[in-house]
Parts: structure tokens; C-alpha cells; sequence
């Protein structure tokens, strides 16, 4: 490439800062004042992001924390009925009784727990790390791939921009969901260990020590002191979906390429690199921009399904619980519903920010790109 | 029509070019994966020389350049070699594999276009009705839940707690139903045999009921997703001019919604929706682990698992080529609703 | 609201450019309003405009964008779209057959005149193609890009067809057209909606309008036609129907100079070969001079004068007239600077609008008269009449109203 990598970011940054015109932040708050389900996204998604990044904070229990004593217990308003085998002596004979029982809900557990005691809704809080981070790391690797390539293939064309296609082609040809399991599970799970900020720094323990949680119940304060990001699972994303953003850039290189202010900049002897730099890249934010959101909710649909079918870094992940859940269809429904409703959720706010931008800013923009 | 084929021609030609380099990363994807598929079968304590001589049995040791063309040679003459493990040719294993996968995705298909594109002309040109409300509001779930969560709720939902539906595999194929139907004779049993149709009812109904949970489950996306592309595409375009030079020439409201608005909505909606059709066989793979469909998702997972190549390697291939050939059938109908790509 | 008694223009005396003498009127528009219920607030888009067409003549419209004349056009064919609506008026059309059918919407004086307002929607509907018919714009986003032009003007045949054998089914259109057979048609190609003799037609027709080979252009798609081309198939198009009243919305403002030439001959030789009658609508007095036999003026929603083409031209009476007749540039009186009209067209939103003269903001002969709405009087002639109080009194600098009398905060003329 020939362009260095951390300049070409600094006027990604740039360009978007110039392509937030007045006019354009009109837009968007017209469109947003006009529109309820813009709002609800933003609510939505705000709210996911909290909890992300507050999960020490705001989650009840070590979402890792094992307690086999309270298993499989279902979320509030709800009960489970078991079958609890014994073996009595009657008259000198054994006999096997067999008892219903029903296992309640309790307060300390409002969604419930796992297979093996494990806290639901604290899961669930620290699941949104995951799969925030892999659907916003992922896109910027995308995106950092892809943007800078498809803005070269597009503004040169010839030789390059062929060769270029033919390999967005064949990128294409693989269903990127299956790309992304041979990746994973060829190249292996490496998970990179992140200490976590709160945790690390007393802060955790302190405000949670300080706060008093309701049920009256004292809840444990030791949350995990490190953070596990599936590195692979990150990589993998962004490899595979990088030719979307590289096709939308090219696309826009190739419009811009025509307009007449770069024919003059071109007369007047600026370089190809200033002329992409200061006009192709401008203009293109737009459809860029409407396309990261697109592909951050596909990314994030893309990692549970990685991680449903165990191919993943890490365990503490929506679509590991609903693969664990899986394995309790018929006793335990919680467990897969639970990280699930949280993925619709999340993917519904995003989505929605995703239409609000593409109506405020451009409704002409090429429909849907990536998914799984 | 000359033109069209002169168009396939073309397109084929590309699409060869693509299922070359398909096969050409499938190669290479060996060698930038660590591990090597001696370790696999090799016995834990084997020596040396016995993995060495495993790794020429393989042909693992020639130059990399010699095992590629004969990978290309043999694929093209249709061997795709065999099984590491079960050293077993992969060519049928991968063929039979394949009905399967193929029933799963075209009845999802199928669906999810009966479904979607009435929909959305519906939720166009009714706009702010509940009709519109209640499809807007299904294709915004349809797009935004993973499927195979979709699938395990299905199944705690209708099998297990209703008991509707089975919950897993596939005991009869479609092909295997039809057949029941289907006369084949000699000349010794005087061409004519009697049709089996009490076991093809039964069949048809046990497959039917195998396969509705799964084919919902792959086809929710699509049909979500072309429903809102077909709303918008159809509110794009009945504000066109020439949807009011229509009108003002006598057209009717039905024939303007379906001749004019809808054939030119279609034209984008077929780009996006092959543009997608990777989704599909990837929520094809995720859908056959969820119910144990016996298609090529699964021998996939499980080649990969194994680090079975010539299983991989033939499972990817057949996908790749499925997809290219799917591909061109998809620019075809594209074709014939915009003419101008052709030129 | 105008008096119809002080109309002159519905008199059946006055003189035509057609050498047959008397015409009857085709169509007689009576207080048209049409307004557009936006977020912004109600646009009084055309407000009670009453005007007539006669058999076999060109009636000119002219006017500036926001005048209203491309919503009166498309208020007479029931091609309103939503948020805007005909709020009122009557539309009445000579049509006897129509008449005898619906006596309830029959004119009690005229009685083959039928107000077009009081049939039922389809019956209206039904009207476009053999009696009314509408040419646009910019013809290449009238025709749909994915259909062969033949096949859009076979369309136009095939409908009329359908409808002439039976007249009042609209079933019998839309027969065999529902989205089964749809489908059916895109996987089986050769089965059409369009009969082979509607093809036929559809070939005659673009040769009438003067296209060459038009049996190989016929399989064309709009985009490899020319714009001029194009609008002679558009043309085409709108004759499959033979209608008695041809719309033209600014026909030749989208095409090169010589082109509009060709177009506008095209359109006088049709109508005589027909005796068709053809609203023409357009901002350019150059067209309005060659083509029309009558014009109206149209300015913020109303006519505000009406004549004959020498009446407009040469004896104008209300200052917005003269201010466009004022700023073609003339060839044998070259003045040193044009005269344009000063300010700007006036927001037609009902908070917004003055009952008042609405030129008075603009008008350089504004008097302190003009604060009430004028009504529409007779100046130089039975056949010329104008909304302006210059009709019956002269300019007076005594009651003239001052220059910026009407800027103040909110005043007019703002956007």
C-alpha cells in the first residue's frame, strides 16, 4: 500500500470531522427529532454500551463464579420442575422413589443461573464486552483494510483496480461465515488477556462495597481481574468482511474520480495522494459511515454464531451461552433465551442508528451489506 | 435472445476464473494453517521416520508447486482425493452430503420470496396501515436475530414444549419421496410399475415435518431482509415520474404497482439478495448444526475439526462453485430485468 | 372568487385562431382550488382558478415555478398526489354519453356538459387516455427504464383497446394481470400483457410522430433514445388513447433550442390533423407566441389575466403581465438594461398569504386599492380580462402605495 497507515487514520479522522458540516448535523437532527425508532436505537444501544463498559460495576456476580448448589435456576417468574431420584430401604428391599420438585426462582438470581451455577444476568452484562468489542475492533479492521484499497483501486483504476476485483470476487465467493470458521479453526482461538481497569485499580470493589444492593443479600465483590478478547475471532472478522467497505470506497473513488473539482485540482498539479486525501476521502465518509454500522451488527451476529459453534476465544459470550443452553432445551430454556434476547436487542439498536443515518444522510445508499 | 447468451457466455467465463482462484486459496489455506495433518493420524509416540513416512505417503514432501497442479489436475478430472481419516474417497462422500443442504436452502429460499415480496408491495402501498406497522416491525426481528438462537427457541418452543415438531435430522430426503412417485421400468417388467403413493404421502409428510423447523429458522433473515428492500425499493420507486406518466396514460393502480414499480424495485432487491447468498449457505451451516441436518455444513465443521484436508479442501470447493454457479444464475435474472447490463 | 356573470371568457362569440369560426367549449374549469396539507403547514397551491378550453384549440398557461400551473394540469386528470388534494371547484367536460349516464352530474343549462368532480373515482380515472391525455416534462424520467419504449406505447393501446370493447369494466384492464401472472410472464418469456396488433399501433404511432425506422426503435429502451426522440415517442404515447384534450407540461423546456423548434411543429400539425385541443403550460412566452390561440397568466395560484395572444402581448393590463412581456429582450427596440420583475415569488403557505392583491409586494404600481383582493374585471374586451384594479382606473401617484410598505418582520417574498 502505498500509503502509511496511521496518516491515512488521522485523515479518515480529519475528513470526517470536515464532512460533519452544519448541514449535515441538521440533517441528522432533523431526522432524529422526526423519527421514534432513531430515538429507540440510540436508547438501545446506549444502554448496551453501559453495560459493556461499566460490567464490574453494574453485574450482580463473578459471571465466572461456579456454584453448583444453585445450578440451573430458573429466571424470576418462573419455576422448574425436576425429578430427584432416591433410593430408600423398605422392608429389607431398595426401592427407587422417584419426587417431583420444583426449583423457585430467588431474587439473587432475576434471570437465573446456568449449568453450573453461573450468575445469568451477570453473564449476560459481560457478554455485551464481547460482543461489542469484537463488532467494533472487527469493522475498524475492516474498514482500516478496506477503505484505503478500494480508494486506490477506484481513483487509479486500470491493472490495479482489475486484479483488485477479481480477489473482491473470490473474497466473496466464500460465504464469510464459513471463511471464518476455517480461519478459526485452523489458525486456533487465541485470546488476548486485558486486565480490566476497574477491577485492576480497586475501583470494583469499593463502589460495590459502597453501594447497597437490593434483596439485602451481600453479594460477592471479587470480579474477574482480567478480561479475555478473542484476538483470532477479531482478526477473522475483519479479513472477512474488509471487500465490503472495499467495494463502497471504490465505488466512491470512481464517482469523485469524474467530478470536475478534481479534474481542476489534477490542472493545477496536486499530487494523487493530496487529491484523494483532501477530496475522494471527504466525500466518501458518508456511505462509509451508513456501512460500518451495517457491519458492526453483522459482525456482532457473526461472532455469536463463531462462538455457537465453539469457535471462539473465550467463554464469557452470548453465543457460547445459547450453544450451552442448547445442550438444556428441555429443562433449562433460560439459558439460551436470555443471551439471545440480548443480541436481538443490541443488533435491533443498531440497526436502527444504522436507518437513521442512512435517512438523514443519504437515502440513495446501496442497501445491506454482510451478515450472517 | 443473442445478447443474453452472449452475457452467460461471459459470466460463465468469469465465473471459472473465480472458481480458480477458489480452488487456488483452498490449496493454500493448508499452508498458512499450523499444525500439520500428521499429527492427526500419526499415533502420539510415532518416531520420526514413521511421521516421515506418513508424510510421503501423503505426498506432503514434494515441492509445493508440484502438489498444486496435481491438485488442480485431479480436481478438474473430478478426484478429489481421500479422506485423511477415513481413507475413504471424498468425492461421494461430499455428493451425497449435498441433497441435503441444497433441500434446506432452496426451501428456505422459496419461502422467504412467497413470503417477503408480497409483503413488502403490501407495506408500500399501504403505508402507516397495521399491516405496514406489523411488517416493518417483523423484518426489523427477522434482521436482527441470529438464527440459530431463532432455531433453539423453535425447538424449546415446538418441540419440546408442544411437541409439533421433531427436533433434529432428517430421516427422509426429497429426492427419496419423489421417487415414489416416480415410474421406472425395464423392458422386463413391461415398462410400467406401480406408483407407491400411500409411501409417498408418508414421506413427503414425514420430510415436511423435518424440514419446517430448520427451512424458518435459515429463512427468517432473507425474508426480512427482502421485505424491507422491497418497502423501500417500492416507495422509491411509485415516487418516480414515470410511475405518474403511467397513471396519466390510463394504466391502472394494480398494473402500475406490479408492471412498472415492482419490476424496477426487483432490480436492486436481486443485487442485494446476491450479494447475501453467502449468508445463506453460511446460516445453511449454522441451521444444520442446530437440527443435526446432514448436509455439507456439518462435514465441514467436522472436517475442520479433524483437520481432515481433502475433506475441507473438497467441502469448500463445492461450496465456492455452488455459489459462483448460483451467482450467474442470479445476474441472468437480473439481466432480464435490466437490459442495460448487458451492453 | 370570480363572478361568472363578469366572465367574459365563457362567451361562445369570441373569435378563435381556427378558421371555423365558432368553437364550443371543450372544458370549462370553475374555481379550482387544490391545496397540499404538509408539515410546514396548507399550501394553497391553486386557489378557485376558473378558466376554458375550447374544441380544436391551443390554450397557453404561462407562468413562473410556484405559479400553479402544473398543479391545475394535474388537478384536471386526478393525478394529485398525497399530502395535496382538489379541495374545490367544478370541472366540466362535453362529454354527452357521460352525461346521459350520471344526469346527477349533469350541467342543468348545457346538458352534454358533466362535472367531473361528482362521477365516481373510476369513472374519472377511465377518462385518462381517451379523453384526457398528459405529456411531462423531462421525458426520460417518464418512461419506465426496464420497458422497451414500443412496449410502454403498446401499453397505452392495449389499455384504450380494453376499455373501448368494455367501457365501463375496469376488471377487463387489469385481466390477467395480478402478480401470479406476473411471475409467470418473467419465467415464460413471449407471454405479454400487450397484444401483437397493440405492438402494430404502437409502431404506427411513432411513425406519425416523425420517428424513423420505427419498427427498430420500437424494441429500443429509453435510454438509447434522444431527448428530443423521446419526447416524440411521449407524444406518441399520448395519442394511443385519441384523446380530445392533450396536457402539455412544459414540453420542450428539457431539449436544445432547435429540438423544441421540431417538438412544437410536431404539436401544431397534430392538432390540426385532429382538431385536438392542447392545454399548454409553460414559463416560456416564446412558446406561448408561437403556439397558443388564448392564454392565461397565471402568478401565486390564480389567473390574473386572460386574452388572446395580441390582448397579452401588446395590450397587457396588469403589471406582472407587462413585467414578463417587459423582460424578453426586443429586437428592434433594444433597450440598454432588461426589466426584470423585482422581488421574488411569493410563499404559498395559508398562515403566510395576505388577502390582498398578491403581486401588490412586487408590483411597481401598487395602490393603497390593491389591499383588498381585486376581482376579476373585463379591460380591453369581451375576450380580455384581468384580477387587477388597473382595469377600470388608471395609476395614481396620489393613493400609490410606499416603496417598502410590505417589508416588515414575516413580510412576503422571503424564501
Amino acid at each position: 500500500m502505498p500509503f502509511d497507515p496511521l496518516e491515512l487514520l488521522s485523515n479518515f479522522i480529519a475528513a470526517l470531522r470536515s464532512s460533519v458540516s452544519p448541514r449535515t448535523v441538521r440533517n441528522l437532527r432533523r431526522e432524529f427529532d422526526r423519527s421514534v425508532l432513531a430515538k429507540l436505537g440510540l436508547v438501545l444501544v446506549a444502554f448496551v454500551v453501559v453495560l459493556a463498559v461499566f460490567a464490574p460495576l453494574i453485574a450482580p456476580w463473578n459471571p465466572m463464579g461456579q456454584d453448583l448448589d444453585s445450578k440451573q435456576q430458573p429466571p424470576l417468574g418462573f419455576s422448574r420442575a425436576e425429578t430427584q431420584t432416591g433410593q430408600e430401604m423398605v422392608n429389607d428391599s431398595l426401592v427407587i422413589t422417584n419426587e417431583t420438585v420444583f426449583v423457585n426462582a430467588t431474587t439473587a438470581h432475576p434471570l437465573g443461573t446456568d449449568g453450573l451455577g453461573r450468575d445469568m444476568l451477570s453473564r449476560v452484562i459481560y457478554g455485551a464486552r464481547t460482543s461489542l468489542l469484537v463488532g467494533l475492533l472487527g469493522t475498524l479492521l475492516a474498514m482500516a483494510l478496506g477503505v484505503p484499497t478500494g480508494l486506490v483501486s477506484g481513483y487509479y483504476s486500470g491493472r490495479v483496480d482489475d486484479v483488485l476485483m477479481r480477489i473482491a470476487d473470490v473474497s466473496l465467493a466464500f460465504p464469510s461465515l464459513v471463511l471464518a470458521i476455517a480461519l478459526v479453526g485452523l489458525w486456533g482461538e487465541a485470546g488476548v488477556t486485558v486486565p480490566d481497569p476497574f477491577v485492576v485499580t480497586g475501583l470494583a470493589p469499593a463502589i460495590r462495597s459502597a453501594l447497597s444492593l437490593p434483596g439485602g443479600l451481600s453479594y460477592p465483590t471479587g470480579m474477574p481481574e482480567q478480561f479475555t478478547l478473542p484476538g483470532t475471532v477479531i482478526v477473522v472478522v475483519g479479513l472477512v468482511n474488509w471487500v465490503w467497505f472495499a467495494r463502497v470506497a471504490r465505488g466512491e473513488a470512481l464517482s469523485v474520480r469524474e467530478e470536475e473539482y478534481v479534474t481542476a485540482a489534477e490542472s493545477i498539479g496536486a499530487p494523487d495522494r493530496f487529491i484523494i486525501r483532501k477530496h475522494v476521502l471527504p466525500n466518501s465518509v458518508t456511505p462509509i459511515l451508513v456501512l460500518a454500522t451495517i457491519q458492526v451488527a453483522a459482525i456482532i451476529l457473526l461472532e455469536s454464531a463463531l462462538s455457537f459453534l465453539g469457535f471462539s476465544g473465550t467463554t464469557l459470550s452470548w453465543g457460547f451461552d445459547i450453544a450451552q443452553g442448547r445442550q438444556y432445551q428441555t429443562t433449562s430454556w433460560w439459558i439460551a433465551a436470555m443471551p439471545g434476547i440480548a443480541i436481538v436487542v443490541t443488533v435491533i439498536g443498531i440497526n436502527l442508528i444504522g436507518d437513521w443515518l442512512r435517512d438523514a444522510l443519504d437515502p440513495d445508499i446501496e442497501g445491506e451489506g454482510g451478515g450472517v | 435472445m443473442a445478447s443474453m447468451g452472449r452475457f452467460l457466455l461471459k459470466r460463465a467465463l468469469q465465473g471459472l476464473v473465480v472458481i480458480w482462484g477458489v480452488v487456488t486459496v483452498v490449496f493454500l489455506l493448508r499452508y498458512v494453517t499450523p499444525g500439520s495433518p500428521v499429527d492427526f493420524i500419526a499415533p502420539l509416540d510415532a518416531s520420526q521416520a514413521t511421521r516421515q513416512r506418513i508424510a510421503n505417503n501423503l505426498g506432503l514432501n514434494r515441492p509445493l508447486y508440484l502438489q498444486y497442479v496435481e491438485y488442480v489436475v485431479d480436481l478438474f478430472s473430478g478426484d478429489m482425493g481421500y479422506s485423511y481419516r477415513s481413507r475413504t474417497p471424498v468425492r461421494p462422500r461430499v455428493f451425497a452430503k449435498l441433497p441435503a443442504t441444497l433441500e434446506l436452502a432452496l426451501s428456505a429460499t422459496v419461502v422467504a420470496v412467497m413470503l417477503s415480496i408480497p409483503l413488502g408491495v403490501v407495506s408500500a402501498t399501504r403505508r402507516h396501515s397495521p399491516a405496514d406497522y406489523g411488517a416493518t416491525l417483523f423484518s426489523l426481528l427477522g434482521i436482527s436475530t441470529p438464527n440459530f438462537w431463532l432455531g433453539v427457541m423453535l425447538v424449546i418452543v415446538f418441540a419440546v414444549q408442544f411437541d409439533v415438531f421433531p427436533t433434529s435430522t432428517r430421516p427422509v430426503g426429497l429426492v427419496q419421496t419423489i421417487g415414489n412417485l416416480v415410474v421406472i421400468a425395464g423392458p422386463e417388467q413391461g415398462y410400467a410399475l406401480p406408483l407407491n403413493v400411500s409411501g409417498f404421502l408418508s414421506d413427503l409428510r414425514t420430510w415436511l415435518l423435518y424440514i419446517t423447523l430448520p427451512a424458518i429458522t435459515l429463512g427468517t433473515y432473507f425474508t426480512a431482509l427482502i421485505t424491507r428492500l422491497t418497502r423501500s425499493g417500492m416507495l422509491d420507486q411509485l415516487g418516480q415520474g414515470y410511475v405518474r406518466a403511467a397513471r396519466a396514460k390510463g394504466i391502472p393502480e394494480t398494473l402500475v404497482r406490479y408492471r412498472h414499480a415492482l419490476r424496477n424495485t426487483l432490480i436492486p432487491v436481486i443485487t442485494v439478495v446476491g450479494l447475501q447468498l453467502g449468508t445463506l449457505i453460511g446460516g445453511a451451516v449454522i441451521t444444520e448444526a442446530v437440527f443435526d441436518w446432514p448436509g455439507l455444513g456439518s462435514l465441514v465443521i467436522d472436517a475442520i475439526g479433524n483437520r481432515d484436508w481433502p475433506l475441507i479442501q473438497g467441502c469448500l470447493v463445492v461450496i465456492g462453485a455452488g455459489f459462483v454457479l448460483v451467482n450467474i444464475v442470479v445476474d441472468a435474472l437480473y439481466a432480464t430485468l435490466n437490459p442495460q447490463v448487458m451492453d | 372568487m370570480s363572478d361568472d356573470s363578469e366572465d367574459p371568457s365563457t362567451g361562445t362569440d369570441a373569435p378563435s385562431r381556427t378558421p371555423e369560426g365558432n368553437r364550443r367549449d371543450l372544458l370549462r374549469v370553475r374555481d379550482l382550488s387544490t391545496r397540499f396539507f404538509t408539515e410546514q403547514g396548507q399550501v394553497n397551491a391553486v386557489e378557485s382558478v376558473s378558466f376554458d378550453v375550447r374544441e380544436g384549440e391551443i390554450l397557453g398557461i404561462v407562468g413562473e415555478s410556484g405559479s400553479g400551473k402544473s398543479v391545475t394540469a394535474l388537478s384536471l386528470v386526478d393525478l394529485v398526489e398525497s399530502p395535496g388534494r382538489v379541495t374545490g371547484g367544478e370541472l366540466w367536460y362535453r362529454d354527452a354519453g357521460l352525461a346521459e349516464e350520471y344526469p346527477d352530474a349533469a350541467d342543468t343549462v348545457d346538458g352534454e356538459l358533466v362535472d367531473l368532480r361528482k362521477l365516481p373515482s373510476r369513472v374519472r380515472r377511465a377518462l385518462r387516455g381517451p379523453s384526457f391525455s398528459m405529456i411531462f416534462q423531462d421525458p426520460m424520467s417518464s418512461f419506465n427504464p426496464s420497458l422497451t419504449v414500443g412496449e410502454q406505447i403498446a401499453e397505452a393501446v392495449e389499455v384504450q383497446r380494453r376499455a373501448r370493447s368494455n367501457p365501463r369494466s375496469t376488471r377487463s384492464r387489469t385481466q390477467g394481470y395480478g402478480l401470479g401472472s406476473y411471475l409467470v410472464d418473467g419465467i415464460v418469456p413471449g407471454r405479454d400483457y400487450t397484444d401483437p396488433e397493440s405492438h402494430e399501433q404502437a409502431v404506427d404511432l411513432l411513425e406519425q410522430v416523425g420517428i424513423p425506422d420505427p419498427e427498430a426503435r420500437a424494441d429500443e429502451y429509453p435510454h438509447e433514445f434522444s431527448g428530443g426522440m423521446l419526447q416524440r415517442a411521449m407524444i406518441a404515447q399520448a395519442l394511443a388513447g385519441e384523446p380530445d384534450l392533450l396536457i402539455a407540461d412544459e414540453p420542450t423546456t428539457a431539449l436544445d433550442v432547435t429540438i423544441q423548434a421540431q417538438i412544437l411543429e410536431l404539436l401544431r400539425e397534430i392538432q390540426a390533423e385532429r382538431d385536438m385541443s392542447i392545454l399548454l403550460i409553460t414559463h416560456d412566452l416564446g412558446v406561448i407566441a408561437r403556439m397558443s390561440d388564448r392564454v392565461c397568466v397565471m402568478y401565486a395560484g390564480e389567473v390574473v389575466e386572460r386574452g388572446t395572444l395580441a390582448d397579452i402581448f401588446e395590450e397587457s393590463v396588469h403589471p406582472y403581465t407587462e413585467g414578463l412581456v417587459g423582460s424578453i429582450p426586443d429586437l428592434e427596440n433594444p433597450a440598454p438594461r432588461l426589466q426584470p420583475i423585482e422581488g421574488n415569488v411569493p410563499s404559498l403557505l395559508d398562515h403566510e398569504m395576505d388577502d390582498r392583491c398578491y403581486f401588490a409586494d412586487r408590483c411597481p404600481k401598487a395602490m393603497e386599492a390593491c389591499l383588498e383582493k381585486p376581482a376579476e374585471r373585463e379591460a380591453t374586451g369581451a375576450a380580455h380580462s384581468a384580477k387587477c384594479v388597473l382595469t377600470d382606473r388608471a395609476y395614481s401617484e396620489a393613493t400609490a402605495l410606499p416603496d417598502r410598505y410590505f417589508e416588515r418582520e414575516g413580510g412576503e417574498g422571503r424564501e
